[in-house]
């Protein structure tokens, strides 16, 4: 509990230095709001008035301490450019991410296991070479290639899956699942070749070790020795791997969600970023470092549930 | 002990996996009984409903026209909103909230008698004091419309279908003008209801009322069931955000979409080939080129700046970056305005031409410079293209590559050798050239200044006889082409990928896509 109390406030000052790192990067990016909002069309009286209506001619520092205090009330502000409130845009975002950060996870860990154990237990065999060649494949294929193929496949020429159309799961969950198979799948695949490697290396390392050979000297048979003990003490690097990856996905679907239509997180920081909306970037990106926060928390808690050896807060 | 509930933790995790993916499969099985994807799609929407999906190249930022700059804007406000006048598929200029009008002869005063009984989308009236409402809203300093509308003097009701309009100079363009978002009319009771917030909440009286926008992602609109103009068929519209082209174009074929804006011309043969799609490839109001910087060297010299010109081969940089779906461009305006003609003829310079120019101009052995481009796929190819047919010369370009806001930003503070930017055009000439050459207009990036041309682009505006007005665009035209200070390169293709199953579809050259008498098989 104490552990959970530390690390909770170890992340207060995590998200002061990622809001004063975000805001100094997002403003020193050449290119101002109020021109890009205002285009090849602006006048210098219309684009002096635009800055002054969004608050950009004050200093920066001033401008910093006010979207800093309305943080602090739970407002992260309003969108320079859609004019609506950036915890709604995120709100209209962040589901659709979550899910397929979820989605490309389960797909990942199906593909990953099996192969993974598989070519642990069978070194140095055919099952060994097939699994690392395809993870090998899986890891150098850029993922928008593998999303276009699947949907030149399974949609244009099959029929089978949507090659677009999210529509929230709360709205249709049946058309929601249907549009989220191919884009879980595509970046799924490649995910599962990063979890495989380090599976199968994990477990490798632990084949060896002693405990191993007492439990097969107890006469436990291969299946529960791999099962009951062996992976078990191979999780640790997995987890570790698992948390960075799915801290990754949150914020890094942008390619998946560009090429499967599908209005993500990812999209709306790049989106924001081309946009110079700098109140939605700042807020997203809080957003997102919270995100990570949470998933490293939640790694660091079961690397105790996973080896008890490991007291929370101190072997870890 | 561990070991065991561990067991049990995992097994558990592979039956509900095993179940996932029982789950995603039993998904895809029912899918493959309805059928083809095209099915699918239509099986989404409620029996009988007609919908048309259209894949937008980006998301629409403002939906009042006032507070737009974006060409994807004006994709979705033609749905929204009518417009005093409209361009036909001709490109001539039809009346449309509009029923007659009159200009005086000093060209300074405009009579627009409107057309009566037309609602807006809240049920509140179309009429003359809404048009005033309008006119006076385009001319607030946050306007985008300002410029345009900076002629207007005086907006007069004289009675509840009849507005006066007093221009404090004549303007040619001003009608013009109207078919665009100045002349799209807007619910004044909505501007006034949701002040900032209206372009969240657009009002028009056009066949489609706004539903809904998810910003990024789509833009619904519905049937006006009591549109003035002729029944509507369609009961749904989504405009839908596919920022990649070639994704855009497999969800035309797979029947997600029925209308994608902007092919990649690489995927143009794979919709003329696919029996079920059409491709609309025809030149539009747009045009691309380089500005060069007359304020900073090298180009401070009018010779280097022409050899630049000539040394760019139009022709062969359309085949390579278009595949041929673009026309030469050597002036602003596209094939059918009003100034369009000789001016517009490229003559590829011969090396010694070249040469001669460079020796003129006091570089003989060539020199560099940097040229500032966009990150698309199309402006790397652009810059590489412009890079090769430049190096025989002696001439090094280095490219810079910047994103397109802080092209805006370099271009108007003119901190640029070379900067790679063009123009959406309009229908008339003024829009294209006026704010382009002029000394001190905000898009004369080049910083150009010549009496001269300043003086025939101001007749050009006032004078409101159209082969007077070629005369002057002509003469205007040999002079930017002495200047070069603007390397016209191509006028691009309005690309659009349509499915068969719409009908009705007719294409202006404008490049806007006109929903109201669309239908749907």
């Amino acid at each position: 509990m104490k552990f959970l109390v530390r690390r909770l406030l170890l992340t207060i000052p995590i998200l002061f230095l990622v809001s004063v790192l975000t805001f100094s990067l997002i403003h020193m990016i050449p290119g101002d709001p109020a021109r890009v909002i205002l285009g090849q069309e602006a006048t210098p009286e219309a684009y002096e008035a635009l800055r002054k209506e969004l608050g950009l001619d004050k200093p920066i520092v001033v401008q910093y301490v006010s979207w800093v205090g309305n943080v602090v009330q739970g407002d992260l502000g309003l969108s320079i450019t859609d004019r609506v409130p950036v915890t709604e845009l995120i709100a209209q975002r962040l589901p659709a991410t979550i899910q397929l950060t979820i989605g490309t996870f389960i797909v990942a860990i199906l593909i990953a296991f099996p192969a993974g154990i598989l070519a642990a237990v069978r070194r140095g065999t055919m099952v060994d070479y097939t699994s690392t060649f395809v993870a090998l494949g899986g890891m150098s294929i850029p993922s928008f290639w593998l999303a276009m193929m699947a949907i030149i496949y399974f949609s244009v020429e099959l029929g089978w899956l949507p090659a677009s159309g999210y529509v929230p799961f709360s709205v249709d969950p049946v058309q929601n699942i249907m549009a989220m198979i191919l884009p879980c799948l595509a970046t799924g695949l490649r995910e599962s070749a990063v979890l495989m490697r380090m599976l199968r290396s994990s477990l490798l390392e632990v084949v060896n070790m002693d405990f191993v050979r007492t439990a097969k000297a107890k006469g436990l048979n291969e299946v529960r020795t791999i099962l009951g003990h062996v992976l078990r003490n191979a999780m640790i690097p997995v987890v570790t791997t698992s948390g960075l990856m799915i801290a990754g996905l949150l914020g890094g679907l942008v390619i998946t969600e560009t090429i499967f239509s599908i209005p993500g997180f990812g999209r709306l920081i790049v989106e924001s970023v081309f946009k110079r909306d700098y109140v939605t970037v700042q807020g997203a990106i809080l957003i997102s470092a919270s995100l990570v926060v949470i998933v490293n928390l939640i790694v660091d808690l079961l690397y105790a549930v996973i080896d008890p050896r490991i007291k929370a807060g101190k072997g870890a | 002990m561990f070991s065991q509930k561990f067991r049990k933790t995992l097994s558990a995790l592979m039956i509900g996996s095993m179940l996932a993916v029982t789950a995603c499969g039993g998904g895809s099985n029912q899918a493959s009984q309805a059928g083809t994807a095209d099915q699918k799609a239509e099986a989404q929407a409620p029996a009988g409903k007609k919908v048309v999906n259209i894949g937008l190249k980006a998301d629409p930022p403002s939906l009042d026209p006032s507070k737009s700059n974006a060409l994807v804007d004006r994709q979705v406000q033609n749905s929204i909103y009518d417009k005093l006048f409209d361009l036909d598929k001709d490109g001539n200029i039809v009346p449309v909230l509009v029923d007659s009008y009159d200009i005086s002869e000093d060209g300074l005063t405009y009579t627009f008698k409107l057309k009566q009984g037309i609602k807006f989308h809240d049920g509140t009236d179309f009429n003359a004091e809404a048009v005033r409402f309008n006119i006076e809203r385009n001319r607030e300093d946050t306007s985008r419309r300002k410029n345009e509308m900076k002629f207007v003097e005086q907006v007069n009701v004289l009675d509840a279908s009849t507005v006066e309009v007093k221009l404090s100079q004549a303007f040619a363009p001003f009608i013009s003008i109207l078919t665009d978002r100045s002349g799209m009319m807007v619910s004044p009771e909505a501007v006034q209801k949701h002040g900032d917030d209206y372009l969240n909440n657009p009002v028009g009286t056009g066949a489609y009322q706004f539903v809904k926008h998810v910003k990024g992602d789509h833009v619904t609109l519905k049937k006006n069931e009591n549109y003035w103009n002729g029944e509507v068929k369609i009961d749904e519209i989504n405009y839908k955000v596919f920022s990649n082209g070639t994704a855009a174009v497999q969800n035309l074929r797979s029947g997600q979409l029925d209308f994608v804006d902007e092919v990649p011309t690489k995927e143009i043969p794979t919709i003329e080939k696919d029996p079920n799609l059409t491709v609309i490839a025809e030149a539009g109001m747009a045009y691309q080129g380089i500005y060069l910087n007359t304020k900073q060297e090298p180009f401070t010299n009018k010779y280097i700046r022409q050899a630049i010109s000539k040394a760019i081969d139009r022709d062969a940089f359309i085949k390579v970056v278009f595949d041929g779906y673009a026309s030469p461009a050597n002036s602003p305006f596209y094939p059918g305005n009003l100034a369009y003609g000789d001016s517009d003829k490229v003559e590829k310079g011969t090396p010694e031409e070249i040469k001669e120019l460079l020796a003129k101009g006091g570089k003989p052995d060539g020199f560099s410079f940097k040229l500032q481009i966009g990150t698309s796929p199309v402006q790397e190819q652009f810059g590489a293209v412009v890079q090769s047919m430049l190096k025989p010369h002696g001439i090094n370009v280095e490219l810079e590559k910047v994103e397109f806001g802080t092209l805006l930003e370099n271009g108007s503070s003119h901190k640029f050798q070379a900067l790679q930017l063009g123009w959406s055009g309009r229908p008339d000439p003024d829009q294209s050239f006026y704010d382009f050459v002029v000394t001190g207009q905000p898009n004369n990036y080049s910083g150009i200044s010549n009496p001269e041309l300043d003086e025939l682009a101001n007749l050009a505006r006032v004078e409101l006889d159209p082969a007077k007005r070629k005369e002057l665009y002509d003469k205007a035209m040999a002079i930017s082409h002495d200047e070069s200070q603007y390397v016209y390169i191509y006028h691009e293709f309005t690309r659009f990928g349509i499915s068969n199953k719409i009908i009705g579809f007719e294409y202006v050259p404008d490049g806007l896509i006109r929903t109201a008498k669309l239908d749907k098989q």
